[in-house]
Formats: C-alpha cells, sequence, structure tokens
C-alpha cells in the first residue's frame, strides 16, 4: 500500500498540535494516552499543553473520550473507509458526491473543515484503534489513515499510529520479523517462513479447521473466536501456558500454568511507537516462565528424530 | 490424458505444486507417482493421495473433494487442467497459459498474478480472484477468468490488464487498487466497488452502491461494449448493450487517488 | 587447533603480498608455528588465495530502521532466497532486508566476518542489540546517531563544548555503541517540522546560531578528544541531489585537520543542476578527498537491480517518495533522530542510476590509495551485500566494466568518466579495501590482518582467472579458528562478539542529562541505558586518556 508514516510517542508529546482519535477510546482503554502523550503534557514546542492542541475523536458513538474532545465526528457504524478516501480526495481537492458522503453520518462541508484544520495544523496525529481495524474493511481500514497520513505529508507533518490491544502484541510483531520476515501469521511447514494472512494467519486456520494440534501462550482464542474455530480447538490437542486457567485451558488437553511476564518473569516489553522498554520482574513466582517451558518442550522436540523434507527444486514456490 | 483421484482427503492442507501440465507432461506414471507433495510440515509422496492413471501428457483431470489441495496449476504454462471437484488455495497462480477447468468451487487466490490463459469455475470462487500478493504492486497482468457462481472480496485487487467475469454476487473491493483491465459483475456486488482504482473498467449488471469519490458521468451506450461482448460471447458470456434493452450510468473515479476508472452500471428499460 | 598450509596468502597490514605461507591457529587467534601440537587438523590450501575475513564498514542489518524496512516489502521476502531450518540452522530469507540469522549466513558464505551496524538511535538500542544477538558468525560493532540529538544540538548552540562531549560519551556508553554517527547534520531535526537543512552554514530549523558546519565539527572534535577507535562516521547533507558534490567538498573543508569517515561517497559527489543535467564529479570529489589525508570513507556504490533505501535522511526519502509514488516509510525518533524508507529499483536505461552507477566504481578507482576507500553499497541502499563479489570484479577487470558502460545509454555515457579508467585493483588491493583498511579505520587492531595474535578470522578462496567471480564462493571460512563454512555451505554456527566503547566520561553529567530527559522522554530515566547483559559476547574497549 502506500506506506506508514510514523515517530515515537515523545514526537507527539513534544511537537503535536492536532490529534485524531480514530475508532478507539482511550479514555477507557489506553488510560494514560492523554496525560502521558497527547493532550495534556507540556510538549518541548507546545508548552501551553493542553491549550495548544486541538483533539478530534471519530467514532461510531459518544465514549468517555468524547468528554476531552474539541471536536467529536459521529460516524455511522461500517463507514470509516468511507470517511477515510473521502478525506483523501478533499485533500487532494478532487470532487466528491455529498449525497453519498452524507451516508456517512458527516456532510462534506464538515469533513472539508476537518481537511483545512489538519492541513494547519504544524504537526497532526491520527491515532487508529480497534473499532478501524475489526470492522468491515479491516486492513483497508487501516490502509485508508496510512495513505491520507502519507498524502497529508504534502502539506504539513504529519503521522499515524495504530492503538495496540493489551499484552505485548508490538513485541510479537517486532520478533517475528527480525526472525522471519513477516510480523504474523507465518508459516514454517515448508521450512522457511511465508506469509498470508487468511491464509496462515489464526482465525482463519482454526474456522477452516487446518492445524490438527495448537499451542496457545498468551492469548485466550476460547474467548475470543468465531465458534468454528473454537470447536476446533476443543477437537485437537490444544495445549496452553498462561498464569491463569483461561476458557481455552478448559477446552485444551493440557493446561501450563506459568509466571506473569513483567510481575515474576522478565524480558522486553515493545510499546505501541515500537520502544523497547525492560521489564523488572518484583515478584518471585512459583511457576516456571513462559521462556523455561518453551525451552523444555524444545528440548524434548529436537530429541525427536528429524524429519525436514530434502530441499528440492520445488522450493521455488513462495 | 492424465487422471488422478484423490483417494484420501487431507486431514491438514496439502501443497502440490506439481500438479500442472509443464511438471507432469514429461514424466512416467512412476515419476509422477514419486513426485513431493506437502502435507503441512511434511514431505510426502503424490500417489499417498493420488491414484495415478492413464498417460502424461498435456490433457489432466483431477477428481475428488480438493478443497483442501492448494496450488495446482502453478505458473502452468500450457495444456488443459480439468478439475472435478472443488479446488483449495492458489489455483493457476502466476499462470502464463493453457485452460483450466473447474466443475466445483474454488478457493482464495484463484489465478493470482496469472498473466495468461484461461480459467473457468462452474461454482464459487474465493477472494482475491486475479490479485496481487500481499505487498506486490501488480496482479493479474493479462488472461481470463470465469466464475459461473459467487466470488469473495478483493476481485482483481491491482490488477493491469485480462478480464474476470462472475456470474454470482462478488463481496466488498472488487477492483481494489484497479490498474487496468475489465471485471464485469453479472449479479452487482456489496460494498466498495472500484476502490481506489487508477483505470480499468468495472461493469455491473445490477445496481451497486458506490463510493463517495466516484462521480457520475453520462448514460450511454458505450461502442466498444459491442464489441466487448461479441468477445465475451465467445468465452460463453452475455452482455447487454443493445439500447433498445437499456444503457449504462457510468461513473468515474477513484477521486482518492485520483484514478481514471469507470464503473458502468447497466440500467434496463422500463 | 589449526594449520592452513601451502595458501597463497594476502596480508597487506603485515606486507604480505602473495606469498605462499603457512598460518596456525589456536584459541581462536593465529599463533605461532611453535604453539600448534601435532594432529592438529589442517586444511591444505595449495593453490588457493587466503584473506583475513572481510570487514563491512558501513551497512544496516539490525534495529528499528532495518525492521520497520522488512515490515514495508512482504513481496521482496517472498522472492528473497530462502534458508530452510535444519539442525542448528535456522530458518529465514535473505533478499534485500534479510532476517537475522540469514544475515549471518550470507555474510560468512561470502567471506565476511566483521560488520559495523552503520545506525543506532539511542532509545531503540536495546532493540538493536537485540537482532545483533540474533546473527550469527560475525563479529559486530555499531555506530550511535548524533548529529540530530537535540541535548548535544543545544549544547551546541550554547557553545557548550565540553558539556557537550560528556553527553556524547554517556550516550554512546548508555546504548553500548562503538562509535559516532552523524547523518544529514541538522537535516533529521528540520525533518521533524517537514523541512531540510540544505546549506552548511546556515542555522537549523528551531535554533538560532546552530549550524550543520558546527555540528560536524563539534562532533569531530568530540570524538578525536574522547579518542574513539573509530572517527566521527558522517553521512553528508544533500544526499543524492544534483550538484551536492559542493557540499561534499565543503565539508571536506569544515572538517579540516579532523580525523573523519565518510559514508557512502558515492552519493555525495554529483554535478549538475537537477536530474535532466546530473552528471558525476568524482573527479573532483576523488581530488579533494585526497588531499585531504585523515579522511577515509565507503564507497556506497550502486548496483542495478533491486534495493531498499534506508537512511535516516527523512527529507531526502520524501522526496523520492514524491518522485518515484513507490511505498514510503518514515519513522521519527523523539530528541533523536528518524529514518525514512523507500523501496527502490537502479536500473541501467535510467539516465540518473546510470550515472550513480559508474561514480561508485569512479571513486575506487580514482582514489589511490587503497588504505583510505573501502567497499561498501551502504546495503541496502545501494544494493545488497551480497552482491559485493561483483563489484570486485569490475574493479579487477577494466575490459569487462568497458562492455557494462557500453551498454548505458549514449546520454549517460557523455556524463561519467568510468570508460576512460583503466586501472585494476589487484588481490592485495582487494583484500585492502574488503578488510585490512575498513579494520583499521574502526581501530580494531586484531581483524584485517593475519599476523600472529590477530583473530582466527581467514577466508579461502579458490584460485581462478576470472579473480573477480572467485569472490563470490569461498572454499573455506574460519571465523575465530572454527571452520564455519565449508564450500558455500555453513558447517558450525559459532556466535559473534559485540565490540562497544566506554569512553571516559564525568559520571555527574548524568545529573545534568536527568532532568531534561524527564522533561522532552516518555520513559523513566532508568531504562534508558541498554543492559550490557543484553549483549552476547561483548568485549569493551576503553580509550586510552
Amino acid at each position: 500500500m502506500g506506506g506508514k508514516i510514523t515517530c515515537t510517542l515523545g514526537e507527539v508529546k513534544n511537537r503535536a498540535d492536532f490529534i485524531i482519535y480514530w475508532g478507539g477510546n482511550p479514555a477507557e482503554c489506553h488510560p494514560r494516552h492523554f496525560s502521558k502523550y497527547t493532550l495534556t503534557p507540556k510538549g518541548k514546542f507546545v508548552p501551553e499543553g493542553r491549550k495548544g492542541r486541538t483533539m478530534v475523536l471519530v467514532d461510531i458513538r459518544e465514549t468517555p473520550s468524547a468528554k476531552a474532545a474539541d471536536i467529536f465526528l459521529q460516524i455511522r457504524p461500517g463507514k470509516d473507509f468511507e470517511v477515510a478516501t473521502t478525506l483523501r480526495a478533499l485533500v487532494k481537492k478532487q470532487p466528491v458526491d455529498p449525497a453519498l458522503v452524507a451516508e456517512t453520518g458527516l456532510s462534506v462541508e464538515r469533513l472539508q473543515d476537518i481537511v483545512d484544520r489538519m492541513k494547519r495544523a504544524r504537526f497532526g496525529v491520527i491515532f487508529f484503534g480497534m473499532g478501524v481495524s475489526m470492522t468491515r474493511g479491516k486492513h483497508m481500514n487501516s490502509g485508508a489513515i496510512l495513505s491520507l497520513t502519507a498524502e497529508m505529508n504534502a502539506f504539513t507533518k504529519f503521522v499515524c499510529m495504530p492503538m495496540r490491544g493489551h499484552g505485548n502484541v508490538t513485541g510479537a510483531d517486532v520478533v517475528l520479523r527480525w526472525t522471519t520476515g513477516y510480523p504474523f501469521g507465518v508459516d514454517l511447514s515448508r521450512g522457511y517462513p511465508r506469509f498470508n494472512p487468511g491464509e496462515f494467519s489464526t482465525v482463519d486456520l482454526l474456522v477452516r479447521g487446518d492445524n490438527d494440534a495448537a499451542l496457545i501462550l498468551g492469548a485466550d482464542p476460547g474467548a475470543t473466536m468465531p465458534q468454528p474455530g473454537i470447536d476446533h480447538l476443543a477437537r485437537i490437542p490444544t495445549i496452553v501456558l498462561d498464569p491463569k486457567v483461561t476458557h481455552t485451558s478448559r477446552l485444551a488437553r493440557v493446561h501450563i500454568t506459568t509466571a506473569v511476564t513483567g510481575v515474576s518473569a522478565p524480558g522486553t516489553s515493545y510499546r505501541m511507537d515500537e520502544i523497547p522498554l525492560p521489564l523488572r520482574p518484583a515478584l518471585k513466582s512459583p511457576y516456571p516462565t513462559d521462556e523455561e517451558v518453551i525451552r523444555r518442550i524444545r528440548h524434548a522436540v529436537a530429541a525427536k528424530p528429524a524429519w525436514t523434507p530434502a530441499p528440492s527444486r520445488m522450493m521455488a514456490i513462495a | 490424458m492424465l487422471r488422478l483421484t484423490l483417494q484420501e482427503t487431507p486431514s491438514v492442507p496439502l501443497e502440490a505444486d506439481v500438479l500442472s501440465p509443464d511438471m507432469l507432461a514429461p514424466l512416467t506414471i512412476e515419476a509422477i507417482r514419486a513426485l513431493p507433495v506437502y502435507l503441512g510440515k511434511r514431505q510426502r509422496r503424490l500417489a499417498d493421495f493420488f491414484a495415478v492413471g492413464g498417460e502424461a501428457g498435456d490433457e489432466i483431470e483431477i477428481h475428488g473433494d480438493l478443497a483442501r489441495v492448494k496450488w495446482i496449476g502453478r505458473a502452468m504454462t500450457r495444456g488443459v487442467l480439468r478439475i472435478y471437484g472443488d479446488a483449495g488455495m492458489h489455483l493457476a497462480s502466476a499462470m502464463q497459459g493453457g485452460t483450466v477447468d473447474v466443475f466445483g468451487n474454488a478457493g482464495d487466490w484463484l489465478g493470482a498474478e496469472m498473466s495468461g490463459g484461461v480459467i473457468h469455475v462452474r461454482g464459487n470462487a474465493g477472494g482475491q480472484v486475479g490479485a496481487a500478493y500481499r505487498g506486490a504492486p501488480t496482479g493479474m497482468r493479462d488472461g481470463v477468468i470465469l466464475i459461473d457462481g459467487a466470488a469473495g472480496l478483493e476481485v482483481g485487487m491491482r490488477m493491469k490488464r485480462g478480464t474476470i467475469v462472475v456470474g454470482g454476487p462478488v463481496r466488498d473491493f472488487a477492483g481494489l487498487q484497479m490498474k487496468g483491465g475489465t471485471i464485469v459483475l453479472g449479479q452487482g456486488a456489496e460494498l466498495r466497488t472500484g476502490a481506489w482504482m487508477n483505470r480499468g473498467t468495472i461493469i455491473s449488471l445490477q445496481p451497486i452502491p458506490l463510493l463517495p469519490t466516484f462521480s457520475y458521468a453520462a448514460t450511454y451506450n458505450p461502442t466498444f461494449l459491442r464489441l466487448y461482448a461479441r468477445r465475451l460471447a465467445t468465452l460463453g458470456c452475455v452482455l447487454p448493450y443493445d439500447e433498445r434493452q437499456g444503457s449504462y450510468q457510468r461513473y468515474t473515479g477513484d477521486a482518492a487517488v485520483p484514478g481514471r476508472g469507470e464503473i458502468l452500471v447497466w440500467r434496463p428499460n422500463g | 587447533m589449526l594449520r592452513v598450509t601451502g595458501g597463497t596468502v594476502y596480508d597487506p597490514a603485515n606486507g604480505v603480498d602473495g606469498l605462499v605461507q603457512d598460518l596456525y591457529i589456536a584459541n581462536g587467534r593465529i599463533v605461532d608455528a611453535s604453539a600448534i601440537a601435532d594432529g592438529a587438523r589442517t586444511i591444505d590450501a595449495t593453490g588457493m588465495i587466503v584473506m583475513p575475513g572481510g570487514v563491512d564498514v558501513h551497512t544496516h542489518v539490525a534495529g528499528g530502521a532495518l525492521n520497520f524496512a522488512r515490515g514495508l516489502v512482504p513481496e521482496n521476502q517472498r522472492a528473497a532466497r530462502k534458508f530452510l531450518h535444519r539442525g542448528d540452522r535456522r530458518a529465514g530469507l535473505g533478499g534485500m532486508t534479510p532476517t537475522t540469522f540469514a544475515t549471518g549466513y550470507l555474510y560468512a558464505g561470502m567471506g565476511w566476518t566483521t560488520v559495523n551496524e552503520a545506525a543506532v538511535p539511542v532509545l531503540s538500542a536495546r532493540h538493536t542489540h537485540e537482532e545483533l544477538h540474533d546473527i550469527p558468525l560475525v563479529d559486530k560493532t555499531s555506530l550511535v546517531l548524533m548529529a540530530n540529538n537535540e541535548f548535544v544540538l543545544d549544547l551546541l548552540e550554547a557553545g557548550e563544548a565540553e558539556r557537550a562531549r560528556h553527553v556524547v560519551s554517556w550516550l554512546v556508553w548508555a546504548a553500548k555503541g562503538y562509535g559516532i554517527k552523524a547523518v544529514n547534520p541538522g537535516g533529521v531535526e528540520a525533518w521533524k517540522w517537514g523541512k531540510n537543512a540544505n546549506t552548511l552554514h546556515a542555522p537549523i530549523e528551531g535554533y538560532k546560531t546552530v549550524t550543520p558546519a558546527m555540528i560536524i565539527e563539534g562532533l569531530a572534535t568530540i570524538a578525536d578528544d574522547l579518542q574513539l577507535p573509530h572517527p566521527v562516521h558522517l553521512h553528508c547533507n544533500n544526499l543524492g541531489v544534483p550538484g551536492n558534490f559542493a557540499t561534499t567538498i565543503e565539508t571536506m573543508n569544515v572538517l579540516q585537520g579532523h580525523r573523519a569517515h565518510l559514508a557512502h561517497l558515492q552519493f555525495h559527489a554529483y554535478g549538475g543542476d537537477d536530474w535532466t543535467t546530473m552528471r558525476s564529479e568524482s573527479a573532483r570529489v576523488a581530488e579533494a578527498f585526497t588531499a585531504n589525508p585523515t579522511l577515509t570513507a565507503d564507497a556506497g556504490a550502486v548496483l542495478f537491480g533491486d534495493a531498499v533505501t534506508i537512511t535516516a535522511d527523512g527529507p531526502w526519502q520524501h522526496l523520492l517518495y514524491q518522485l518515484t509514488g513507490r511505498k514510503w516509510g518514515n519513522l521519527d525518533v523523539e530528541n533523536e533522530t528518524g529514518c525514512g524508507i523507500v523501496p527502490y529499483v537502479y536500473k541501467d536505461r535510467n539516465l540518473v542510476n546510470a550515472v550513480q552507477w559508474a561514480v561508485g566504481l569512479e571513486l575506487l578507482l580514482l582514489i589511490d590509495d587503497p588504505w583510505r576507500i573501502f567497499l561498501t553499497t551502504d546495503h541496502p541502499n545501494g544494493g545488497c551485500f551480497w552482491r559485493y563479489p561483483e563489484i570486485i570484479h569490475m574493479l579487477m577487470n577494466a575490459e569487462f566494466r568497458r562492455e557494462q558502460v557500453q551498454q548505458l545509454p549514449e546520454k549517460a555515457r557523455q556524463r561519467i568518466v568510468l570508460a576512460d579508467l583503466d586501472r585494476e585493483y589487484t588481490l592485495s588491493e582487494v583484500a585492502i579495501i574488503t578488510s585490512a583498511g575498513p579494520a583499521r579505520s574502526l581501530g580494531l587492531s586484531r581483524k584485517g590482518h593475519l599476523g600472529v595474535g590477530a583473530d582466527a578470522d581467514i577466508t579461502i578462496y579458490p584460485s581462478r582467472p576470472d579473480h573477480g567471480f572467485l569472490f563470490s564462493y569461498p572454499r573455506y571460512v574460519i571465523k575465530g579458528g572454527a571452520i564455519v563454512v565449508e564450500e558455500g555451505d555453513v558447517r558450525e554456527v559459532v556466535d559473534g562478539k559485540e565490540f562497544i566503547v566506554r569512553p571516559a566520561c564525568d559520571e555527574r553529567i548524568e545529573d545534568y542529562i536527568r532532568p531534561l530527559f524527564e522533561k522532552v522522554y516518555t520513559m523513566s530515566f532508568a531504562n534508558y541505558p541498554v543492559e550490557i547483559e543484553r549483549l552476547r559476547n561483548p568485549e569493551v574497549v576503553v580509550p586510552e586518556p
């Protein structure tokens, strides 16, 4: 797609004067976001703090985050792609159909006003959440915001960033990329990394029943997957590593209780802007760390006879 | 003619990119039986899954429920491949020539990044028909894909040239980021058809919702359609064009790019 | 213990130019013959060429920017060379942005045994070290980005040179780096407001007095005062811009008398006024460079084919995005630096690319002293490191080179001088630009040579009449005394070391930095420095005062 224009959170704190939150509810889901990075702190180049910033909230309903917003844009559910696409056109002064724009819940005039404000900003940022990435359109919704951001740079400084979910999602993404070349949905069954969301991504594999075993670490698909996926997990040998007994544990063959990362287990967590932070455990745990358990499993697997396929000319497959 | 029959439904997806005329035509039956296929992470022999009969050549028939068999016909340049059953993902990916007939359904990524040849699916297809793989700038560069039934998301994504005809309903993002070529939607599509298209033509025989970045241009009967309809008729597809029956409403877009693609929506008279 | 007997040895650092000599290895070092017991394994290198392992003085193989690039181009990964998982060989992908394990296999497979990761932001240095940790078979150094660090810029603006020195020293150690990297001084800071720094003597965006020239001079002085083993490593202003040769020569004037290393000089040697008039000015750059003996440089040569431009020169990448309409990635790092990424293809039909291709080779041929100009492609910016053998071939074979020039468009041939250059590199000179020279420039006294006491990093090539391509397929590669590659296949996987520097620093400078940090950064100060435990096999170099 177009690309990804972003920065670390300190850049936002020090420079951003126009902040858009789209499809997220930071007041409840990222409760320190406003006070640490985006609205209230005094930035190096925004010494007036809150007064020097305009915050726009884009969502399908008024959440508690709206209280902190200067402008609230309520769009109809499932219309994020249309709104972002319209903005892309307006940024380039291209024609749009007012009646069709109005179907998004917002008028052309309203969107044109937003575009004008974006262009007048010294440093704009769009934070987009699961309301964008998980609704109809999925990666294309995210792609629309990424493209809009890249194109805004012809006029002023503009960046965007995904509002990541809980846990170390960003860390998993970063580590997978450096070891396999791909951020998620990595298949290693042919002996080398392959990537194809929809084919190798977890929800799709489980719903189609393409795998015949599962090892679940730090996630609870038994609570979040579509029912066919959950049924499949219950049918196949499933192993869960988790500090707690989860929904998935209840349908698994094996549950191994492990120490809580960050509290009892050390490691590194990657912030949503991909900055690594060391985790310094404060408490001891009677349980092994995830790392210890995985190492022991690997050790046992390595003792089995090898099955590695011989390389063949078929390896040209991607 | 070579005949392959699936004896055992694979428990996990089976990758069988050896199943193409280019790969099989020059081999003996014994050699064919010994070809590698990949069941999940294990390498197996073709004969572990398929009964092999007939004579190797450019004509191949495959029978069985192949919904879990991926990469059939990969990069084929010639010959005739007929599948009696459903086919799995990546059927005829990177195809350059020859023909593929599916008497059943096909999975996602049918004809992805192909550059020649003709594919005809009698049933339904999945998503990403004739599309580019993730991150790649260009999808299908030429060739013909005909689908009698329905199709999924991102049909013709980033295609550059060639023809895709879908008889049944199509889901979101048909013609996404199209660069050229033609898509015919026999029963219309759901949302966001032609999103971010650059060039190319989407012809819908049913009304479809459009993005706000498409502008109405005219209602007319384009001359090229007359010729195009004749061409499609040779492939077995019927495209209305006569002004006595109706006209096309032309929309241009996508202004978000800005692109100079067109969507033609058929409006029957009366 | 190991013996390498009968090989034709090229060890230019010790004056050995193609002599048949035996080498003896014990405990990872080259030793005297008397130190070897009987029963040591012997490699019969009769008829083969023996050189010290390659040293890449400027490459981008680990960290936030490179990893960002990996995510941007899944289609490149699909087409990349596949590395299968096998035993202790990890799965991976080659291509333009290789995965970490594959990076080690690719470098070692080519006979390179030390690499210098050229750009590390302090804030994400922990990430860089995690990736370096996962690159097997080679030793590493890394350079810490300083020329757009706001603490440093603020101190230079205030004229506080001594305090600036302590801050830089503290930051290099906090990042566990090996030296100072300066990229587009002032320009990356200006990019944070969408601007650039095109003029060496104009104050940069957001500042009143500090100019790129002041930053360059300031950091060069600091590197000298701290006696860092490697001088300031500088990516000059105006990279890639037609006419930028003037900036490069002006930069050399600013550096007068200071040690410095000029990175990827090819990208900084263009004449002309715009893209249509762009031409080579390698001769003038080479001349000015030669007249400044305290400078070293690396070529940053371009090869036709795919590349990914990854650079802390944000403004340049935005420009490239606008010119080419290709994918664009950008990541600004608070208070310190930024990076921009644009995948690119160099085409021989393209006038500008043709000139770029010629300029890298011209610089390598026009600069007489191989101890001062080193072989790189600024991987992956100009081309992939695993294509270095192609460049070596062109340096050693004038006729082949001329044939390549003949294939360029007529207009391009008028803009370059490459066809007029007859020089052919000798094997000894190749050993210097790929190993001995960079090792000396990096101040790695145990690298780049085969004398007693050197690390046993040795590459053995089969002898072939077409010398150039022999470099693609070493017969043996020895790393730290272990035979790691045999006939192109990785036989043993060993871990490399990371060389880091601990320059002199007044510890009280932390009291200065901490309150500033807490004001403008977004993490706890305790989390900022990288813990030394993160590094695999660190070797700390403490400069003598």
